[in-house]
């Protein structure tokens, strides 16, 4: 800051022309520097934010055809995510085959000769279906729901668990899964241990939850609602028990529609989560001119929304019908299911698989939903 | 003191009260001050203030009062207007009071600094333009946060205050309204934007290239044209046919801008009063085509 008499009388135009001419250059080039280097800071502030990696694998629409059939590696994905898979162990395996030699036919299996048929009256194929699926899914050992001493015992609260989570497992896959709107050739894949708990017995609780949300697929967040999946509005929707419609999320407003943006910000956020659990961008599932449709301009139909909305329907299925007959050794630790629970990232989870067996149906399953929740009426072209 | 102002380059004004910043050469004039302050600055200030106060103490309060939480969270940190079932009434701090306060002192400091504005112009025995102009700006801020909730009858309408919830209030508001791009006094509105960045890009690079005949000197050359002057209407000329005179570019600029703001707080004042969904009535004005609806095969007519 300096101080200096003005010795430019009235008048003198061209003494002050020739400065204002020097002025004016100035300002020229130094609103062009300060525009490239104002850009520049918002650009390196972004890369640096998201970290130059992340940022320009945001998006996962490569790793992915129209039709979602492209599958992720598990093993891959595992590898990636540095998740400690601990093997079947030495002490399991002997214990198993002194079980086996002594019990060649199951002893007290309810759950998957009820599913997966006769063969599975065989510990020998409950024994590869068990190590395949469920040790390998979850990461763990026998010894971790098992007592070596008596397999067949239940003396272990895991056990009862993963008693509980196979019928879950199979009917989910009977009720949903089975039944998702979608296009002819598309194959179908199967929930199995491994597509929530890729590896991990312990993967979903509100500790870790807290300490890490990108974890659990919420990134951001924010006032009022952040991104949680499960919350008291979607606990309360049901579709029409007569027609199945069904308004999980839908804001596009009418006559009737009431003052407020709350419901919008919700709708929001939930999207935000499913394109972060998925890896997609909104136009994955919407055509960008008018959210609310299932077709884009071009008349082709927009399946992944038909998808999207069947598979709320099973998120809100699991918090209501199936989470609170779990048993969890500490049901309140648990955290509510949500889209990233499975998807992690990618169109088709990670731990899905289309070479699962499939379940039949069963008249009488060991437990049964709490609530008789009507199928969404599929949306189909 | 008034009567002491005569021109800008006057320099009996530049003298009074003087000092000089040497480094804002190259993007602004050097003068710092006289500053004025009077009654509606001041109550303008203390009312932002006020504004400002209780925005950051709703943001602390939300951080648990945590200083880096506070400054981690910025972005996103938020005041928000009450939920829906509170309508237009008042609510407590936490669920949206903290919102009706600092909107209320915000919108005290925006008139008064309106009036202070408009004083000033006459003060300074020059037409109130600017004031007027600036109630463009005053129309749309009224029709976000005041009209529009309360033609629909609740604040939840009205954006929230904090960086982040700007955009979530503009997405939201689009995507709740069917499709704001398809909202014609949006288009509008658009429209004066863009072609006021325009015409404020053609007006400001004219006269640049112009400057080493005098033509930056605009009232002058608005008195009594001169060489720059003519030389730069007749590159329009010769590029459009025809050009704006060295006063009417700045009429055209104060129109277009306006035209901008209250088109855009028209369009918001009728989202949901006179139309729910603008795609729909894109449609019914047949800007776009009925989307197909599932279980048919052909595009249907407007939904509503």
């Amino acid at each position: 800051m300096s101080t200096q008499p003005d010795t430019t009388p009235p008048g003198a135009i061209a003494v002050y022309d020739e400065r204002q001419a020097g002025i004016l250059r100035l300002e020229a080039f130094g609103l062009v520097a300060v525009s490239i280097a104002v850009l520049g800071l918002v650009i390196f502030a972004f890369l640096l934010s998201k970290g130059l990696a992340s940022a320009f694998t945001y998006r996962a629409e490569h790793t992915y055809n129209y039709a979602g059939i492209q599958m992720t590696d598990i093993n891959a994905y595992i590898q990636a995510k540095k998740v400690q898979i601990q093997p079947i162990s030495a002490e399991a395996l002997t214990a198993y085959n002194e079980w086996a030699s002594k019990n060649p036919k199951t002893v007290n299996v309810q759950v998957l000769n009820q599913y997966l048929g006769d063969d599975y009256n065989n510990t020998g194929t409950i024994f590869n279906y068990m190590a395949v699926y469920v040790s390998g899914g979850l990461g763990v050992s026998c010894e971790y729901c098992h007592n070596l001493q008596n397999f067949a015992a239940y003396d272990l609260p895991q056990k009862t668990t993963a008693k509980n989570m196979l019928v879950m497992q199979f009917e989910v896959n009977n009720k949903w899964v089975n039944n998702v709107p979608r296009p002819e050739g598309q194959p179908l894949y199967q929930i199995q241990c491994a597509t929530c708990h890729v590896g991990a017995p312990k993967n979903w609780n509100k500790t870790l939850k807290a300490s890490n949300p990108a974890a659990f697929g919420i990134e951001g967040g924010g006032l009022p609602y952040g991104y949680e999946m499960v919350d008291e509005q979607l606990l309360k929707t049901r579709p029409d028990p007569q027609t199945g419609e069904v308004n999980y999320y839908k804001v596009t407003a009418t006559k009737d529609t009431p003052a407020g943006l709350d419901a919008t910000y919700r709708n929001q956020n939930q999207m935000y989560h499913q394109t972060v659990a998925l890896g997609v961008g909104c136009d994955f599932c919407h055509y960008g001119g008018y959210f609310a449709s299932y077709y884009v301009e071009n008349g082709s139909f927009k399946w992944p929304k038909a998808q999207a909305r069947h598979m709320i329907g099973m998120v809100q299925d699991l918090a209501i019908n199936w989470w609170p007959q779990m048993q969890f050794p500490a049901p309140e630790t648990v955290a509510q299911p949500n889209c990233y629970m499975c998807h992690r990232g990618y169109v088709v989870p990670p731990g899905a698989s289309n070479t699962a067996p499939q379940p039949a149906q069963v008249s009488s399953p060991l437990i049964k939903p709490l609530e008789e929740l009507p199928l969404p009426k599929p949306i189909t072209p | 003191m008034a009567s002491e102002i005569t021109r800008v380059e006057s320099a009996d004004w530049r003298t009074t009260r003087r000092f000089y910043l040497k480094f804002l050469e190259g993007l602004a004039d050097t003068q710092i001050g006289p500053l004025y302050i009077g009654v509606w600055g001041i109550l303008a200030l203390v009312f932002f203030a006020v504004t400002v106060f209780v925005i950051l103490f709703g943001y602390l309060e939300q951080v648990g009062f945590n200083p880096i939480l506070f400054v981690r969270e910025f972005p996103v940190l938020s005041v928000e207007p009450p939920p829906p079932s509170y309508g237009l009434k008042l609510a407590p701090l936490a669920e949206g009071g903290y919102w009706q306060i600092a909107t209320f002192f915000l919108t005290l400091s925006i008139v008064f600094w309106l009036i202070r504005i408009w004083s000033r112009a006459i003060a300074n025995r020059i037409r109130p333009n600017v004031a007027i102009v600036f109630t463009s700006a005053i129309f749309l801020y009224a029709a976000i946060y005041i009209i529009h909730p309360i033609s629909m009858g609740a604040w939840n309408e009205a954006p929230g205050h904090g960086l982040r919830a700007q955009l979530v209030w503009a997405n939201a508001f689009s995507i709740k309204y069917g499709n704001f791009y398809y909202n014609p006094f949006h288009m509008v509105s658009i429209f004066g934007l863009l072609g006021s960045c325009l015409l404020l890009a053609m007006h400001g690079a004219t006269i640049l290239a112009v400057v080493r005949l005098n033509a930056h000197r605009e009232i002058d050359e608005a008195e009594s044209s001169t060489e720059g002057t003519h030389r730069a209407q007749l590159l329009w000329r010769w590029v459009m046919g025809f050009n704006a005179t060295a006063t009417s570019i700045h009429t055209w600029a104060i129109a277009i801008a306006v035209v901008s703001m209250v088109a855009g707080a028209l369009g918001v004042i009728f989202s949901g009063t006179l139309e729910p969904d603008w795609f729909q009535w894109a449609c019914r004005a047949g800007i776009v085509p009925g989307v197909i609806q599932p279980g048919t095969t052909s595009v249907a007519a407007c939904l509503r």
